[in-house]
């Protein structure tokens, strides 16, 4: 019903109430709300001579019939407009639970020997759908009903389905109301609009009996018995309709009402009229109370409302799932949104880390040049070092020359035999060890500076003869000549002359060490020329032991040596400044016998 | 000691190092005693004009190409030299000095050197070379004398220098004894000797072996 209709009814009764309250000062008709559910004019065929009857026992009042639909129902005892009421077990359980209405009478069904069990619904299908057997078969069909309020017509289905596991509201595929007339459900099932009805129990039977349907084409589903209960039903039972009076309704009238009921002889035009054998003592209705409260509609329609935990309890497995996808998606964006932090983070970091790499390679780059100056000056100085006592000899000569000219003057003076001729002889021999022992200490302090490295044009020829000098005393005092044998007229090369001054005297100090305690046979030579591809190649070549394959292998690595007391750097530094050069430098067997050590640098182009 | 040794005093100084300038300068400097100083490069250029017989002082320094000080050291002891040898070095270790004064040097000398220790040591050397080949040249003249006697003129200066009497001497040899008295007088004529305490002298200097050119405290 649209609920401003309902409202307009609603006030419109009220104002007759009061009207009528107006009008009969003194002793009113007892009123008693029918629930008219399909109709006031059926209410009041049915109903009418029930009242009727009723008031013959207010002397002086009588009785009125009120129909009402269920909102009206509702209103009317809410606002006490009426003293009892006549409704369906439903709404009375309904009102029972909210007003405080209380049953004094029920009503004994024609058909049905207990009153306590007079309501029931069939679940009906076609009976030849062999598919449909039980009511579990009624997922995914599409099932009809009276009304979502009709009490056997639906409400009583609907319990007994969701304790078969079937929520009518839910697993069916389609749950269609009919409205009244109840057959509409009835042909339905019967023409297959729908799989199946639900009735309320003996509704097939009276249908059948007046001809309306056959009875044949139906069966109900999970049939139950019960003892004196003559219809199909698929259902509990429950109590038939009652006569209630409200809270407020005097004690009195209520006595009256109910002798007059249970006194309604059998037979009596009223309870032809409205179908029924008579009254009988008011039924438990507790299990409707308990129907209901499984149904959460009624008085426990609340718990539909506060049920979030009931809820949470029937549907636990999908609200934890639903939670643990909750929980997921949240730990899932906190996480994005930390990774998305992180990885910005990350890449902030990267992009850090990769200019501070720049600049840390750039430092590098220049650190490893500066250690290689280093390496290359300590190089020098130890190789210097290994000298050093043949360096104060070679020094000691032109000291000790310049000392016994110096002193022969004297000498000569002093006995007044000197001729100015000699003395002068003597005193540019003075001069010239003087410039040679400064030459000495030029070439070692040049040799030794801590140096960057500059590279010229360089003879290779003035290179090789310097680092000669620097071990002549060396090779003279071990008594191995060192013979040069270098080419005329070799282009120069691009290098660091004291660089290759180094690895000349380096290779050289090898071939010594290597003939220390041999026989030095015609000594070391170092030699100067071109290569076949017109590269500057220096051989410095030794009688010494020779190496065997395994210490040729090994001669460039750092740190390998194969003297007592020697580092192992020589070569492995050698060879660097060499390469860095843009040449090579190999070993070779001398032939007849020792070591030959050699290295080519590219010719500068002349331009 | 006889006048001949005057002859041949001993006064050269030879100087043998690789190193011109040293070589140079130690020859100015011991040239300043007025002594007369050969320069030579190497150990090989020196025995080739080595002067032989003579009395002088060799000046060498050790470490050489080629030959080394030490080795012409030795090869001039086998050689009989009468030069006395200084060997003057600046790598001076106690091995090599050891075997350096075994192999007959007069001194060894560490450079850089004391001129006046040098000097001095150039003029012993000098004076010591001087006795050693005035010892030779006595024995080459004692042998020189022996040289003149008959075989019976040594059997008999043989038998006086015994201190036997003329008349043990010709009872020995089955001579006379006049026999015995004219060759003992021929012989003390033919080795200018006058009594035979002379003699005796002169027949052990020929006896003693020759004097080895760095021999030490050698005195004749």
């Amino acid at each position: 019903m649209p609920p401003v209709l309902f409202l307009m009814r609603t006030i419109a009764l009220a104002a007759a109430l009061l009207s009528g309250a107006a009008a009969l000062s003194a002793e009113p008709p007892v009123r008693v709300g029918v629930l008219a559910y399909r109709g006031e004019e059926h209410a009041a065929a049915v109903w009418e001579p029930t009242i009727r009857y009723l008031g013959g026992f207010f002397p002086g009042r009588g009785a009125e019939m009120v129909a009402l639909d269920l909102a009206g129902m509702d209103a009317a005892v809410s606002n006490r407009a009426v003293d009892f009421i006549l409704t369906n077990t439903g709404n009375y359980v309904d009102l029972e639970a909210r007003y405080g209405v209380t049953r004094i009478a029920t009503l004994q069904s024609a058909r049905v020997a207990s009153s306590g069990n007079a309501i029931g619904s069939a679940i009906v299908v076609r009976a030849d759908r062999g598919d449909l057997r039980d009511l579990g078969d009624l997922k995914g069909r599409t099932v009809m009903a009276i009304d979502p309020d009709a009490f056997g017509g639906f409400q009583v289905a609907w319990g007994t389905l969701l304790a078969a596991g079937v929520d009518p509201f839910r697993d069916v595929k389609d749950l269609r109301f009919s409205g009244f007339p109840v057959d509409r459900v009835a042909f339905a099932v019967r023409d297959g609009v729908v799989d199946a009805g639900v009735l309320r129990a003996c509704v097939l039977e009276e249908l059948a009996a007046e001809g309306r349907i056959d009875a044949a084409a139906f069966r109900v589903l999970a049939p139950r018995t019960a003892p004196g209960f003559a219809c199909a039903h698929s259902t509990d039972l429950y109590p038939d309709w009652p006569l209630a009076r409200l809270a407020g309704t005097a004690e009195d009238l209520a006595k009256r009402a109910v002798v007059a009921l249970l006194q309604m002889p059998a037979g009596h035009p009223a309870a032809q009229a409205g179908g029924y054998q008579g009254w009988t003592v008011p039924q438990d209705y507790q299990p409707v109370h308990a129907l209901f409260r499984a149904l959460r509609i009624g008085p426990y329609r609340y718990l539909r409302d506060i049920s979030l935990v009931e809820l949470a309890a029937e549907h636990w497995h999908w609200l934890a799932l639903a939670a643990l996808a909750l929980m997921w998606w949240a730990a899932h964006s906190l996480r994005v949104e930390h990774l998305i932090k992180v990885r910005t983070a990350e890449l902030q970091a990267a992009n850090r880390d990769l200019l501070r790499e720049m600049a840390e390679r750039r430092r590098a780059e220049e650190n490893a040049r500066e250690r290689q100056r280093e390496i290359d000056h300590v190089a020098r100085l130890s190789i210097l070092g290994e000298m050093a006592s043949n360096l104060a000899h070679e020094l000691n000569q032109p000291l000790g020359a310049i000392a016994n000219y110096a002193r022969g003057c004297t000498r000569r003076l002093e006995a007044g035999i000197i001729h100015p001729d000699e003395l002068a002889q003597a005193s540019r021999a003075i001069a010239d060890q003087a410039d040679r022992a400064g030459g000495i200490i030029a070439r070692i302090r040049n040799f030794v500076r801590k140096r960057a490295a500059q590279v010229e044009p360089v003879a290779i020829n003035e290179a090789v003869r310097a680092a000669a000098t620097l071990c002549a005393d060396r090779a003279r005092s071990a008594g191995i000549p060192v013979r040069l044998d270098l080419a005329d007229g070799l282009p120069t090369v691009m290098a660091d002359a004291v660089q290759i001054e180094q690895v000349v005297l380096n290779l050289v100090k090898n071939g010594l060490d290597a003939m220390d305690g041999r026989p030095p046979g015609d000594g070391i030579a170092v030699r100067t020329g071109l290569d076949a591809d017109g590269r500057v190649a220096v051989t410095v070549a030794d009688r010494g032991h020779g190496l065997d394959a395994q210490a040729r292998a090994r001669l460039f690595e750092p740190f390998f040596t194969t003297k007592p007391e020697g580092m192992g750097l020589g070569l492995s530094i050698c060879r660097t400044i060499v390469e860095s050069h843009g040449g090579h430098l190999w070993a070779e067997d001398n032939p007849g016998g020792g070591l030959a050590m050699r290295f080519v640098l590219p010719a500068r182009q002349e331009s | 000691m006889t006048h001949d040794a005057d002859t041949a005093a001993a006064r050269t100084v030879y100087v043998v190092d690789d190193d011109p300038a040293m070589r140079h300068s130690l020859a100015w400097l011991i040239g300043s005693l007025g002594l007369e100083v050969q320069g030579f490069a190497s150990a090989e250029e020196f025995l080739r004009s080595l002067p032989h017989g003579r009395p002088g002082c060799l000046v060498t320094d050790v470490r050489m190409p080629g030959m080394s000080g030490l080795e012409l050291l030795d090869t001039l002891a086998g050689a009989g030299s009468l030069l006395s040898v200084l060997v003057v070095t600046g790598h001076a270790d106690v091995p090599m000095a050891v075997r350096a004064l075994r192999a007959g040097a007069v001194d060894f000398i560490e450079k850089p050197f004391n001129d006046q220790l040098l000097l001095d040591r150039v003029n012993e050397a000098l004076a010591k070379s001087q006795r050693a080949w005035e010892a030779a040249e006595r024995k080459r003249h004692v042998r020189a004398l022996l040289d003149r006697l008959t075989p019976r003129e040594r059997q008999v200066a043989a038998m006086v220098v015994t201190g036997k009497p003329n008349k043990v001497i010709a009872a020995e040899i089955n001579l006379s004894m006049k026999t015995v008295e004219v060759h003992r007088h021929n012989l003390m004529d033919k080795l200018e000797v006058a009594s035979v305490s002379d003699l005796t002298r002169l027949l052990l200097e020929a006896e003693e072996p020759s004097p080895a050119a760095g021999g030490r405290g050698g005195k004749p």
